[in-house]
């Protein structure tokens, strides 16, 4: 191994080092998320289109309130 | 056979994912520590909403014959301004704190369900801009904060439209707060499993923080008291579109049902404002006493006896119906009975304090307000408990004086308390501390000016929630000076906004542990890392960071618990 390449292990190490942290980091703490955020517009634009009385919103809410529940449901989780 | 690998070039400029971006991280975060910064600058965004129509209030209220706003309005206006204050203005801060402060208090990671977190947050949020819609469509709610029947049903159901609102207003409310009740619901159960599930090693129940069990308390009245609210919105509800009777008189149903269906939960909901400020004074009072808490089992038990008994008075609202005897010497003494263990906080209180070396910061400066305005507060409630007392002194401003020496110089002291507390641990920064003391002698002079004279007006008989009065009653200086009190109030408010632009600009650093305190929150960077702990702490007193700092000295050494 040339004296070069013995210079650049460690912070090739380092590195490696500094992203597993990263990688454990990130793992340790909860994964984001849509569709919580998702299920709520949706569940909102229900209400809005009871309250203005409009079958369209109201149809556009339950079904985006239907996906988001079933997205949430399939979401991946680490 | 022919494989295909997918090998991303090197070198080539990925766009970004939504949730790599700033505002997506916000949108998409499941981090308790994020969503509780977002529950509190929801909460007041919302409380400067209510402020400017409570400033409206007083307002129109301030002279006699006021012509401010039209009595329509008005009704609008003191509706919502209830309805914000409680529900999105204290209700959501307290959630934040307990969302930002209880997992790290107990060296947990983050809380049990955090995409429900979440999801609670969204809500809140979205149920808030929902109910503050009703503005534009000139419909907002307008039959008072508790909304009771028959005012909140439709002409059809109580053949007056004077009596009735025939318009969308209750349809606002009855969606809104049912909305506001689901993510209650889900906050409530993430706390419940992440106090019992997910504490530290060797943090045992009776180690818990004074504001963990506050939050638990709180979290178990949330779960058990909102389906009665849940229920009477939905009867509502189906009264007001479906043709059903369950609060029309005339076809076989009773308006009362509203009432004891509304304030069996409200006055658990009372609790749910104030216990965990109650918390967050338990936490705040040793570190500036320099002193541990006087009487931990009973402060901790104490207010789960309050929980109990919260559903046990819901009927002192109701006295003026005509309650049989029998009910009313019922409710009359368990509210009278809720005092004691109230008192018995107040009391562990002030034996802290006592012989402490007392440091007068301003969080310590709020909590002793907390005290002293809350026992006015709570005095005047045990005074209220006396039927016939209340009798004369129903729906008066002597009610409206009591519940904001509870919700005003209770809860909101209690938060500013924990605000000044708990910001150099959010944002790394101190508030600053000249502006602090403004703030607080502004607020204290504030609050007594514009409530205290109520309890005269009250007795003087001048009704909750009228438009305007006459000039010939002796009403006049009393309701000029409130609204000199009210607008004192306001620019409190607007020298603790220009404190939070100054400090988060310009602030001090405040370090891990500014307060020298007690607890795990303590014991992590400021603000924390995303993942709180580089390892899980391990408890063994009441004060586990106390420990830490001084092992020698350490409570487990020299404490039983």
């Amino acid at each position: 191994m040339s004296e070069e390449q013995d210079q650049r292990q460690p912070i090739a190490k380092a590195k490696k080092g500094r992203a597993s942290q990263v990688t454990q980091e990130q793992a340790l703490g909860p994964q984001k998320s849509f569709w919580p955020l998702g299920l709520a517009i949706a569940l909102i634009l229900l209400l809005f289109g009871i309250v203005s009385n409009s079958p369209i919103v109201m149809g556009i809410g339950v079904v985006l309130s239907i996906a988001a529940v079933i997205g949430w449901g399939l979401e991946q989780r680490k | 056979m022919a494989t295909r690998t997918i090998v991303e070039a090197p070198g080539v400029a990925r766009r970004r994912r939504l949730d790599e971006t700033y505002i997506g991280e916000w949108l998409m975060t499941t981090d308790h520590k994020k969503i509780g910064v977002m529950y509190m600058l929801t909460g007041f965004a919302f409380f400067l909403v209510g402020g400017i129509e409570a400033l409206l209030i007083r307002t129109q209220l301030a002279v006699p014959n006021g012509k401010v706003l039209s009595p329509e309005i008005y009704n609008q206006i003191f509706t919502m301004h209830g309805v914000t204050m409680i529900f999105l203005f204290v209700m959501p801060t307290l959630t934040g704190f307990g969302n930002y402060i209880v997992p790290l208090m107990i060296g947990a990671r983050d809380m049990a369900f955090p995409r429900l977190n979440a999801f609670g947050y969204w809500i809140v949020l979205f149920a808030g801009i929902f109910l503050n819609a009703s503005f534009l469509f000139g419909a907002a709610p307008n039959a008072g904060w508790f909304n009771y029947a028959p005012l909140n049903e439709l002409t059809t159901a109580c053949g007056n439209a004077v009596m009735c609102t025939p318009g969308m207003n209750e349809d606002f409310w009855l969606l809104g707060i049912l909305l506001l009740g689901i993510s209650s619901i889900a906050g409530s159960l993430n706390f419940v499993v992440t106090i019992l599930r997910m504490r530290a090693p060797g943090m045992t129940i009776n180690r818990m923080p004074l504001f963990t069990w506050m939050t638990m308390v709180t979290a178990f009245l949330l779960l058990f008291a909102l389906p009665s609210l849940t229920a009477a919105s939905v009867m509502m509800l189906l009264d007001r579109h479906l043709g059903s009777h369950f609060y029309t008189f005339a076809s076989g149903g009773d308006p009362l049902l509203w009432q004891h269906l509304f304030w069996s939960f409200g006055h658990p909901e009372v609790y749910i404002l104030i216990l965990p400020a109650f918390g967050m004074i338990s936490e705040i009072l040793p570190v500036f006493a320099r002193k541990p808490i006087f009487g931990y089992t009973f402060i901790a038990w104490s207010g789960v006896a309050i929980g109990f008994l919260s559903f046990t008075v819901w009927a002192h609202h109701m006295f003026a119906v005509g309650l049989p005897p029998i009910a009313q010497a019922f409710f009359a003494s368990s509210t009278t009975l809720i005092a004691i263990p109230t008192a018995v906080k107040i009391f562990n209180w002030i034996a802290t304090i006592w012989y402490g070396k007392v440091s007068l910061k301003v969080p310590m400066l709020f909590a002793l307000g907390f005290i002293a305005m809350f026992l006015i507060g709570g005095l005047d409630g045990a005074a209220l408990a006396l039927v016939p007392f209340d009798y004369q002194i129903t729906d008066t401003y002597f009610v409206v004086s009591h519940l904001h020496y509870v919700l005003f110089g209770g809860s909101v002291f209690g938060i500013f308390a924990g605000v000044y507390y708990w910001f150099p641990k959010i944002s790394g920064k101190l508030l600053n501390e000249r502006l602090g003391q403004v703030q607080f002698w502004l607020m204290l002079v504030g609050v007594n000016l514009t409530f205290f004279s109520m309890h005269i007006l009250g007795l003087l008989g001048m009704p909750r929630r009228i438009y305007t009065y006459p000039d010939n009653l002796g009403w006049n200086e009393m309701n000029l000076l409130q609204t000199i009190g009210a607008f004192t109030l306001g620019v409190a408010f607007m020298v603790f906004f220009w404190n939070l632009i100054v400090s988060l600009r310009s602030g001090e650093p405040a370090g891990n542990d500014p307060w020298d305190a007690f607890t795990l929150e303590w014991d992590t960077t400021s603000p924390p890392a995303h993942y709180n702990f580089e390892t899980v702490p391990t408890v063994r007193s009441r004060r586990p960071f106390y420990d830490k700092k001084n092992p020698d000295i350490a409570d487990w050494k020299t404490a039983t618990h």
